[in-house]
């Protein structure tokens, strides 16, 4: 099966360990990927500050026009402030005709037009429904064997359409963990914001949303963390020692994006395949005594 | 009628796992004489009934004694015509269901029932309905024309029948003829109210006769007997009829007891007003005759406060927001103001909430603290609480206040009483309200000739008394309903619904009547009070207590029923110190009957007993839902079931107490404000009796604590197994009744 | 209950037309939900709840004002549980960036972060991270920004040392110009203010 892979800004720099797993893991499960070509950003969620929403919307209406243009490829965006920026466009132009002609006049810059046609698709959205679980446990040759994850799900990933699973209590992610035989463990924070887009210029006060996720993941047993967000996984996993240092708690938990533990599982290098030597905290040990290596 | 008894015990559903079938036939048979005796292992299916069809054809049987299944459940499959007497004895829920199988206790318990049964079967006549010499009539009197009552009439007309339509304006159409528009449910636009259609309906149809500028003098006889007399134009006219329904609607609060400027600023109008002023034209300054841009709107003004009005209308939120349309209507660029407690859009009415924000009036949740008048134009200070502030909105051309409904029943004057001394609530003169709880405090509108009022009894509030979410249109008058805004505050939407809902009830009622049977809740029962008179004292306790006003007087006293309006709930049988009234299957004597026939073992045995009296409709379901779910209690408990705790005379507990019973619970429905009894007042005058029984027990130097009322409700159905344990410890505590064996 | 205001309907009719998405909130019914799904509503002045009866009030400066409104994290939090669908997200953005295009930075970092943000897009259609937290840290001059940055030093080193941070800066892409010409229509014929 072939799509449209949209890995945005972050994939190619902080969230690498996320693009450098997905690939082989998706590739391994028999999909192909296309690059949009010439994409941009989609404007993640602060531009408001320099941007009205039109603008905005044209960011991501143009992202659209390129692939439809090219083919009828569904888009995978695995960073979910890329999905929800896209999504919502998506979502808008096709329902609203006033607005995609307004907005077709000014792609019509460069000779672009959107007419709706592309779907816009969460990667977790595509590994549950479209490849399946049963699929992936075919694939799993290590399995995890049990390893008490927490599966963080963020906000940005559902919300707010939960097309493919709930806004208020999403399960998805940890069916797919029950997949490779890991065991998500019960994680009520599992979409509590981490601070997102403004985690860094509020860093004060983000770091609380931060303590009281890992500390609601650690209290219920969990070894590691698993993300589907590069910038989840950036403020969860980058500012553990500050939190400690501002909360006097002594967090230490590894996170991982989902793709990983799928590497993992699958039996594939640990850090061509599964990239594990980007993370910071490092998993390797964890991972390894799952698997039995 | 020559009677031939028979029992017929079925095995199934556990009961045949549970007790030994062999030694009950046997109790029947040699000790309690039951010519014929049989048991099937499935009673209720098509073999079963055959059996005893088979044998009422081959052996003349005409008493059929069921031990079985609960008389709650099967009694379509167990009807062999009226002129056969049906017992049904509980084995199943009340015994095998309850108690642990072949066990001595239950075997026992089991026979009792048995002995109960057969004695109750024994003392049991055959009924025959109640049939009046005179001709019944089947149409329908309704006193008031609006929306309510004109569509009750055509409800009953479209169903074949007549009405007659009293209504005291010389115009049909009470307030709806006044309005604008209505809002559509659910919300699309505003509608015309159709107001005219229905009135000319409701002129042109055959079945309807019409009196405008009337009022009903005078109501006499009951129900498919009444004669009413109506005044029209100054002749009076009887009719006769077979129901009647009472939709007389509603009048606005009182605005001027509101300290909301209303009567001192002119341009400080009610939501009546307001429709009034719409329907008519033009929405304007009643000061100056402009044209109105600014507009506030007050809700709850009276509502929702205990000085004033203390319940929600339900009406007025949406009256406002439409009267905000009419004015954006009459001018876009006009701003409502809606200052409200809660905003609620009873119904299908949410969409209506949205377009009235859509359209951008203003909402604020608050409350008015001062409305001022100057250079012409008005200011409202207003408490913002969401805002956390006070803010003064200016520039107001008119101030709508939402006023509520009153009923039209509502008495003039709330009757006070001497309370006792240090009661909570009583003026300086020790003088207190009470709830006008009977029908010679209502307004004007039927003038029954009952002897316990002219009108309906009403209620906290004023509205007629009846159980409004499960009995609606229900009073406590038999055959008179009440719909629309009368029986409780409503909209036009609802006030249709509720018309067609008391047509209904209204027919059924003509039809009941005829022949003989009750309304409800003992819909169908052939059975009436009949009454010994040689013996009656004139004590008036009966005329008094029944909660129906079914019984009138001579002037002596002597009682006179009425049996069409009685709905045989029994609290005259229970009132009357002599014993004079009872049915064909339900006495004094008989339970006196059932009770001697309980054999109580030996003070040596340590098996006490204790009867309990049951509520039939709450109380003795709730005890069955328990055994369904398999709760187990003592099984020294025998339930007796009564129609309504109303009906129980002391002289039980003294038939009780000294054949050496040991204790008694009494459990009935939830009295009080909002009370569950079906028939109103029986548990409370139950527990009233009650209070007087510690006399009965003192003569006999009995503890008072043998002697036990509770209120059951049908969801309490978990308790029943602690209520009846308690019960059981304090009887261990007083140990056995000295009566025993005497 | 001190403070005596009146109510006036300019300033609700200003954000309804000039505010991104400002018109909805015409249908809050001022349940408080929002207010009680935010995950910074402690650290809020007004939580949107109130900003949106403000608003309906006519309290300009304040609402104008609140950090609240530049504190939204853009969780969705409030609108997938908001009984009205109010795209309340939607609101605050176009609120920050009304009150940004007037010049009120109530939250400056925020404020300053999102813009770099934007520039950077607009200058090079991509977001290289390297350089937007280089261009955010010394958006208030040298002084400032070397203390901020060498607070954030280490984790710079850190994530270079993991390979999570690119080495060559981020190259414009093809289309920009074009890229930019459309910005700037969207800027000029959209809501909320133009400011590029
Ligand atoms: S319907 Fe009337 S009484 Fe009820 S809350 Fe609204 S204004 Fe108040
Ligand atoms: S049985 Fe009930 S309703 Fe009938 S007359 Fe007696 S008290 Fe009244
Ligand atoms: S949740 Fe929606 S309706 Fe409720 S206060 Fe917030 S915006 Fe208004």
């Amino acid at each position: 099966m072939k799509y449209f892979l949209y890995w945005g800004c972050s994939l190619e720099a902080s969230g690498v360990n996320y693009l450098r797993s997905l690939k082989p893991v998706c590739e391994a499960l028999g999909m192909e990927f296309e690059e949009i070509p010439d994409w941009n950003c989609c404007g993640a969620s602060v531009s408001y500050a320099g941007a009205n929403d039109l603008a905005i919307k044209v960011l991501n209406a143009r992202n659209l026009a390129l692939a439809e243009k090219k083919a009828n490829y569904d888009i995978i965006a695995p960073c979910s402030s890329c999905y929800i920026q896209m999504i919502k466009v998506n979502h808008e132009i096709q329902e609203n005709e006033s607005l995609r002609e307004r907005v077709n006049s000014i792609l019509a810059e460069d000779g672009l037009a959107y007419n709706g046609s592309i779907r816009v698709r969460h990667i977790q959205d595509v590994l549950f429904n479209d490849i399946g679980t049963e699929q992936i446990k075919r694939h799993v040759t290590k399995p995890l064997n049990g390893l008490k994850v927490a599966g963080y799900v963020g906000c940005q990933s559902v919300r707010p359409y939960g097309e493919y699973d709930s806004v208020h209590n999403p399960v998805v992610q940890d069916k797919l963990l029950e997949a490779l035989d890991a065991k998500p463990v019960p994680f009520p924070k599992k979409i509590q914001c981490c601070g997102s887009g403004i985690f860094l210029p509020e860093m004060d006060l983000c770091l609380g949303l931060v303590r009281d996720i890992l500390d609601d993941a650690v209290s219920h047993g969990a070894e590691i963390i698993s993300t589907v967000c590069p910038m989840c996984a950036m403020n969860l996993e980058m500012y553990q020692d500050r939190i400690n240092e501002k909360y006097g708690t002594d967090f230490d938990i590894p996170i991982v994006y989902l793709t990983q533990l799928m590497a993992v599982a699958f039996g594939m290098d640990l850090k061509r395949d599964a990239a594990l030597h980007h993370n910071v905290i490092p998993p390797e040990n964890i991972l390894k005594a799952a698997i039995g290596n | 009628m020559e009677k031939k008894a028979a029992l017929y015990i079925c095995t199934g559903c556990g009961i045949g796992d549970a007790l030994d079938i062999d030694s009950l036939k046997e109790l029947a048979t040699d000790d309690l004489g039951v010519p014929i005796c049989k048991d099937h292992p499935f009673l209720c299916g098509a073999e079963g009934v055959d059996l005893i069809k088979k044998d009422i054809q081959d052996e003349g049987v005409n008493t059929i004694i069921i031990a079985g299944c609960s008389g709650r459940v099967n009694y379509d499959v167990f009807n062999f015509g009226p002129d056969k007497i049906v017992e049904r004895i509980n084995l199943r829920e009340q015994v095998a269901w309850c108690q642990p199988p072949k066990e001595e206790d239950t075997q026992m318990l089991a026979e009792d029932y048995l002995r109960m049964g057969c004695s109750k079967a024994n003392d049991t006549e055959p009924l025959e309905p109640y049939i009046a010499e005179e001709e019944y009539s089947k149409d329908i009197l309704i006193v008031g024309g609006g929306v309510a009552g004109m569509t009750a009439a055509l409800e009953i007309a479209k169903a074949g029948r007549k009405a007659i339509l009293v209504e005291k304006e010389d115009k049909l159409g009470g307030f709806l003829g006044k309005m604008k528009k209505l809002i559509t449910m659910p919300y699309k636009d505003l509608s015309d109210t159709g107001a005219e259609d229905l009135i000319k309906e409701v002129n042109e149809n055959d079945n309807i006769k019409v009196y405008t500028s009337a009022t009903v003098a005078k109501i006499s006889g009951s129900p498919g007997l009444f004669t009413a007399e109506i005044s029209a134009d100054g002749n009076s006219v009887q009719e006769r009829v077979g129901s009647v329904i009472q939709a007389t609607g509603w009048t606005p609060y009182d605005a001027s007891k509101l300290n909301l400027g209303y009567g001192k600023i002119k341009d400080v109008i009610t939501n009546v007003e307001m429709e009034e002023m719409a329907a008519k034209g033009k929405i304007t300054r009643p000061s100056d005759g402009k044209e109105v841009k600014n507009v506030l709107f007050v809700q709850c003004a009276g509502s929702r406060d205990p000085e004033h009005l203390p319940y929600c209308s339900s009406y007025c939120c949406l009256a406002s927001l439409k009267q905000a349309a009419y004015v954006k209507e009459q001018n876009p660029e006009a701003v409502n103001y809606i200052v409200y407690k809660d905003m609620r859009t009873v119904g299908q009415a949410e969409d209506f909430y949205r377009k009235a924000q859509e359209d951008g009036d203003v909402f604020i949740r608050g409350s008015i603290v001062n409305i001022n008048e100057n250079g012409g134009k008005l200011s409202v200070e207003t408490d913002d609480e969401l805002l956390g502030e006070r803010v003064n909105i200016e520039e107001i051309d008119l101030v709508v206040l939402a006023v509520g409904m009153v009923p039209t029943s509502q008495p003039d004057q709330i009757p006070r009483i001497q309370a006792p001394e240090g009661t909570e609530g009583a003026d300086e003169e020790g003088m207190i309200e009470v709830m006008p709880d009977s029908g010679f405090f209502a307004k004007s509108a039927l003038n029954l000739e009952y002897r316990q009022g002219p009108e309906l009894p009403t209620l906290k509030y004023g509205f007629p008394d009846s159980h409004f979410i499960c009995f609606p249109y229900e009073t406590r008058r038999t055959g008179i309903y009440t719909a629309g805004c009368v029986r409780r505050p409503m909209e036009v939407v609802k006030a249709k619904e509720d018309a067609a809902g008391a047509a209904m009830k209204a027919i059924q009622c003509c039809e009941a009547s005829s022949q003989g049977v009750a309304l409800h809740p003992r819909a169908g029962d052939i059975s009436y009070p009949e009454f010994n008179m040689q013996r009656c004292t004139q004590c008036k306790r009966c005329t008094e207590e029944c909660p129906f006003g079914a019984i009138n007087e001579d002037e002596k006293g002597n009682p006179l029923p009425n049996p069409t309006r009685c709905r045989r709930c029994g609290v005259c049988m229970g009132a009357c110190p002599e014993r004079i009234i009872s049915f064909k299957n339900y006495s004094v004597g008989m339970i006196g009957n059932m009770i001697k026939a309980i054999e109580v073992p030996e003070e040596d045995e340590e098996k006490p007993r204790v009867i309990a009296f049951v509520c039939e409709n709450d109380a003795y379901p709730a005890i069955d839902m328990a055994a369904i779910k398999r709760m187990q209690w003592s099984p020294y408990v025998r339930f007796i079931p009564v129609r309504c705790l109303g009906s129980i005379n002391l002289v039980w507990v003294a038939d009780a107490m000294s054949k050496g019973i040991d204790g008694l619970l009494f459990l009935g429905c939830r009295h009080g404000d909002d009370y569950q009894c079906h028939f109103i007042k029986g548990s409370e005058l139950a527990e009233t009796r009650l209070g007087k029984v510690s006399e009965t027990l003192d003569r006999l130097a009995l503890e008072a604590e043998r002697v036990k009322f509770l209120e059951i409700g049908i969801t309490d159905y978990n308790r029943i197994p602690t209520i009846i344990n308690e019960f059981m410890e304090t009887i261990d505590e007083l140990g056995p009744n000295p009566y025993k064996g005497w | 209950m001190e403070t005596n205001t009146s109510y006036d309907p300019s300033f609700a009719r200003e954000v309804f037309e000039n505010v991104d998405s400002g018109e909805e909130i015409k249908m809050c019914m001022q349940c408080g939900m929002c207010a009680a799904s935010c995950p910074l509503r402690e650290h809020m002045d007004y939580p949107p709840r109130q900003i949106f009866s403000m608003i309906r009030a006519g309290k300009r400066d304040m609402v104008l004002n609140a950090n609240s409104i530049m504190m939204c994290t853009s969780c969705y939090t409030c609108q997938v549980r908001c009984p009205r669908g109010i795209p309340v997200i939607d609101v605050m953005h176009g609120l920050a960036h009304y009150a940004i295009s007037k010049g009120i930075l109530t939250r400056k970092d925020t404020a300053v972060f999102g813009r770099e943000f934007w520039q950077q897009i607009y200058k090079t259609g991509r977001i290289d991270e390297k350089d937007l937290s280089r261009r955010y840290f010394f958006a208030d001059g040298i002084i400032t920004g070397i203390k901020k940055s060498l607070q954030m030093a280490r984790m710079g080193i850190i994530m270079l040392l993991h390979g999570r941070m690119k080495i060559l800066p981020e190259k414009k892409i093809k289309g920009i110009k074009s890229l930019r010409s459309m910005l700037d229509k969207a800027m000029q014929t959209g809501k909320g203010g133009s400011e590029v």
